[in-house]
């Protein structure tokens, strides 16, 4: 098998073990990613004023990009650019006047041809017809859950997952539609699917802090520190994620979370793509856990030994 | 087409309507002018047609030159038709040779060149000359009645509205679906604003209900579909089986006690268990066990059949079956009530994943003597007494964007009734109120909510609830405080929801079998909502309670009463009249085509295969003329609206 894949500037940069853990699985899983030619990156956040034209130029080029090169469908990891992307697209769909301006502003981008250096122009429109989607529903999809539960080689019913959506995965609901989001389900199937018991917190949508972590650290980790504490309370060894905006106050300020609560000491914090490596096979050597505040390598390893010791 | 024109004498009057006409129209001229058009006999101006002297004036005229027909040329004909129609009878004159010229509405009023608006005022009552003098006499057409009532739905407004049709002498079928009539209101605990026991004074109408010699009640039984047409209905019931004789059950109870199946009870909204075999409530009308085969083991006695072996009087029988029958009624009351609108649409709320978060109707089964709890208020998951508790009003409610738009109307009472029943029975306990706005429009509500906040000492909390969740045993309660602008994070052991009213659970499909119209929210729609406000659009049906739109108990009693009295109002009649200009299917033109049944709005044509032509039922038959627009070969012809007067019309509107 074989899918457009965009992964995004975090992934290369911020997020490596987030991408590195995708190809992995993603090879395991029998399925080849294809990066799109020239990708760029997405805007990172969805055009928040009311001139969107300018923000959207970028996303749209990608999927576009993505047609050019025969793909339907495409499929990221990270939640920001799966909102980016596939709001673009719902965008460009269903409203006329975007999908207008929007095209006359791309179409005369320039092509320069990497051998002959020789410019091109005019470029045909394009209408939205690329799916978008996140790697969790082409897992859901397109790969089976079903089909994970059968590859995975590892036990890990004695773990205990706080699935965490964040913010970016499910709203705004009429564009994204990925699953309910007030009651939301395909991340529990997929931790499900892999063999670990799901615990249902009530924090699994609130927002982490966001960007405000810039800003206003304190505030951020606040938030990142109400659910994790929730996520301890209903009994988690460990919280799985998608995003690496979460990732990243989750897990990358617990230091900071530790100075602003005495009683707090730590909690371990895994990408869905880190989790489902290590359970089709892959070592705990290769998914980058050591680039974690809380490594949450002894946890898994520990299973492992609780397994062998039986 | 000239050939038949009938040699009439046309008496012509023209109206000045004050200066409404006359101030444009040269109205004297035109009386003038039409004296000499043929036909005419008479034409004369006056100053208002429609007083005394002017009503004296046409009847005299009509006497004295002994008129075949009128035309009076005035306002728009839905304003005077009817008086000058009375005017013509008193006269000796058949009322259909009465025709209105609207010389007003559509000329001097939308008109200021004085020459043309006289010029157009002459050819409009030409138009009508040439259409009165091929009017036909007409007699209006007579219908009896049935008066025997069914009314739909054996809730509050049901069973009132039941009582006093019953009342007035006339027969009453009461049809309600569940096993007993009562509906929600013998559910609930205590009512506002006096803290009646609710069961206390609904049961004792229950029970005359039940002996009213003038009320048959079918529990257990739905309407399938109505025909007819007002004052003669056909209605098609469908009896559920019951499985259970209620002549001869005794209610012993020894079939429950052995019945091997325990499901959630609906009557106590799933807070307690009940048998396959059961009795609703312990003062259920009519009396008597039902078994409910969806939670039944099955009903062949090699199965279970306990409960048959230890029936003595033998009232329990598995063959039982579902029938369809037919009764003839007048007119229909409906009365089908509200049902809560689901938490499943607020997941954000929790209300399905945490047993403490409940409805207002749980919260009324909690708080209720004869609920589970034995009216101690106990919060389901583990039975403890809610120290603190927090209500949240307007759940769905006055949400148009994600929810349903309008007030459900009661909460706002009902809520600040559940927070001081709380209160008096958890003195030492905690309410907290969340709202948007408090209404309280009702006699001695104000009062009573005051009292709430006052007395009791329950904190109201301007504004929304966010999220509720649970953590450890405790419910957080996100909301905020929109009058200080404040994010409010509170712990509760109990959260009540005042979720919005909706139209009961396949109400829905049933107006849609009725054909009765509904409005927005899915809401019966009243003919008018000022002027007529228990009457359906469609003629025979009245509207009473809930079904019509959220409201509290004694507007649904009130409402329930006014649609019986129009109900009485009808069948004091001695007979329905309809109006004669019906459209009908000449059957020398008629090729049977059919073309003209699905046009008509009121299904009253139908194609007789066999003859080859189109038959119609008259009194269905409003007359507004689709069908003879449709019909290709003429043979729908509107009385009194023939094409022939049509044409003569145009001709005579285009002078020539």
């Amino acid at each position: 098998m074989n899918v457009h894949y965009y992964p995004g500037c975090t992934l290369k940069e911020k997020a490596v073990n987030l991408e590195n853990s995708t190809i992995a699985s993603m090879k395991i899983l029998g399925c080849d990613l294809q990066e799109p030619r020239g990708w760029t990156c997405c805007g990172a956040e969805y055009p928040l004023s009311e001139e969107k034209i300018a923000g959207l130029a970028a996303p749209a080029r990608i999927l576009r990009q993505v047609e050019a090169e025969g793909g339907t469908k495409v499929t990221t990891t990270c939640a920001f650019c799966y909102n980016v992307l596939k709001r673009t697209n719902y965008a460009l769909k269903t409203d006329p006047l975007k999908h207008k301006r929007i095209n006359a502003f791309l179409k005369d981008d320039i092509a320069i041809d990497h051998d002959t250096k020789e410019k091109t122009t005019g470029f045909p429109p394009y209408h939205g017809n690329v799916s978008v989607v996140h790697l969790l529903e082409f897992l859901r999809d397109d790969i089976g859950f079903k089909e994970i539960r059968a590859r995975v080689k590892r036990d890990l019913s004695g773990l205990n997952v706080a699935a965490y959506y964040g913010c970016r995965l499910l709203r705004p609901y009429n564009e994204i539609g990925m699953d309910k989001p007030d009651d939301p389900v395909i991340f529990e199937d997929f931790i499900t699917s892999l063999g670990a018991q799901v615990i249902d917190f009530p924090f699994r949508q609130e927002c982490c802090g966001s960007y405000v972590s810039v800003s206003r650290p304190e505030a951020a980790s606040e938030a990142s520190y109400r659910i994790l504490r929730s996520a301890k309370i209903e009994g988690a060894d460990v919280l799985v994620l998608s995003c690496p905006l979460c990732y990243y106050n989750l897990d990358r300020q617990q230091n900071l979370i530790k100075e602003q609560h005495m009683e707090f000491t730590g909690f371990p914090i895994l990408y869905f793509t880190q989790l489902l490596a290590w359970a089709l096979g892959e070592n705990t050597g290769s998914l980058g856990l050591e680039e974690h505040c809380y490594n949450p390598a002894p946890l898994l390893e520990s299973l492992e030994k609780a397994e062998v010791a039986e | 087409m000239n050939q038949n024109r009938p040699k009439k004498k046309i008496g012509v009057f023209v109206c000045h309507c004050g200066i409404n006409i006359a101030g444009v129209v040269d109205v004297e001229k035109v009386a003038q002018r039409l004296s000499s058009y043929e036909g005419v006999d008479f034409s004369v101006d006056y100053v208002y047609m429609c007083s005394e002297p002017g009503q004296k004036l046409i009847e005299e005229k009509i006497k004295e030159r002994q008129l075949d027909s009128v035309i009076i040329a005035a306002c728009s004909p839905t304003l005077h038709e009817r008086t000058f129609q009375g005017v013509a009878q008193r006269a000796g004159l058949n009322p259909y040779q009465v025709e209105i010229a609207n010389i007003r509405e559509q000329d001097s009023w939308v008109h200021s060149d004085k020459d043309k608006a006289t010029a157009k005022a002459a050819r409009i009552i030409k138009s009508m000359v040439e259409k009165v003098r091929r009017n036909e006499s007409l007699e209006p057409i007579t219908v009896d009645i049935t008066r025997r009532a069914l009314v739909i739905g054996g809730g509050i407004s049901g069973i009132q509205a039941a009582l006093d049709i019953a009342d007035q002498g006339y027969e009453v079928l009461l049809v309600e679906k569940d096993p007993s009539i009562g509906g929600h209101m013998v559910q609930l605990s205590e009512t506002f604003p006096t803290l009646d026991c609710s069961q206390c004074i609904l049961t004792p109408k229950m029970v005359e209900a039940s002996r009213h010699p003038n009320i048959k009640i079918l529990t257990y039984h739905e309407v399938d579909s109505i025909s007819g047409f007002v004052g003669n209905f056909k209605a098609v019931i469908r009896k559920k089986p019951r499985y259970v004789n209620e002549d001869l059950c005794t209610l012993c109870g020894e079939c429950e006690k052995v019945c091997p199946q325990v499901v959630s009870d609906e009557f106590n909204e799933g807070l307690s268990f009940r048998k396959a075999i059961y009795m609703p409530f312990p003062q259920a009308v009519p009396g008597t066990y039902t078994l409910d085969t969806d939670s039944c083991l099955g009903l062949l006695p090699i199965r279970c059949g306990k409960c048959m072996e230890v029936c003595e009087p033998m009232a329990i029988n598995y063959d039982d079956q579902e029938e369809l029958f037919e009764e003839e009624v007048g007119a229909v009351v409906v009365a089908t009530g509200y049902d809560l609108y689901s938490l499943d649409h607020l997941g954000e709320f929790g209300g399905q994943k945490y047993p403490d978060v409940v409805n207002g109707l749980e919260f009324e089964r909690i708080l209720s003597a004869s609920g589970p709890t034995g009216g101690v208020v106990r919060r389901p998951s583990d039975g403890r007494i809610p120290k603190n508790i927090v209500f949240v009003q307007c759940c769905g409610s006055r949400d148009p964007e994600n929810h349903n738009p309008y007030c459900s109307k009661i909460c706002c009472m009902y809520t600040a009734k559940h927070a001081m029943l709380y209160k008096h029975r958890v003195p030492d306990g905690n309410a907290t109120v969340f709202y948007i706005d408090v209404r309280t429009g009702g006699k001695n509500f104000d009062e009573f909510y005051q009292r709430t906040i006052e007395d009791e000492e329950v904190m109201y909390v301007r504004g929304k609830v966010s999220k509720i969740f649970k953590e450890g045993d405790k419910l957080i309660v996100w909301g905020a405080d929109t009058l200080t602008g404040d994010k409010v994070e509170m712990e509760a052991d109990m959260v009540v929801l005042a979720m919005s009213m909706v139209p009961a659970q396949g109400a829905a499909d049933l107006f849609k079998r009725l054909k009765i119209s509904t409005d927005i929210n899915g809401f019966l729609a009243e003919a008018h909502p000022k002027l007529r406000p228990v009457e359906s659009l469609s003629s025979g049906f009245f509207l009473a309670g809930c079904a019509h739109g959220p409201k509290d108990i004694p507007e649904t009693v009130s409402q329930a009463s006014a649609a019986a009295s129009k109900v009485g109002d009808l069948f004091a009649k001695e007979k329905l009249f309809h109006e004669p200009t019906v459209v009908s299917a000449e059957e020398e033109f008629c090729s049977g085509c059919g073309i003209c049944v699905p046009v008509c709005p009121y299904s009253a044509r139908s194609l007789n295969r066999e003859r080859g032509v189109v038959e119609v039922n008259e009194v269905l038959c409003e007359g507004c003329g689709a069908c003879a627009a449709a019909c290709p070969s003429g043979a729908a012809q509107q009385r009194n609206q023939t094409d022939d007067q049509i044409f003569s019309m145009v001709k005579a509107i285009l002078g020539e």
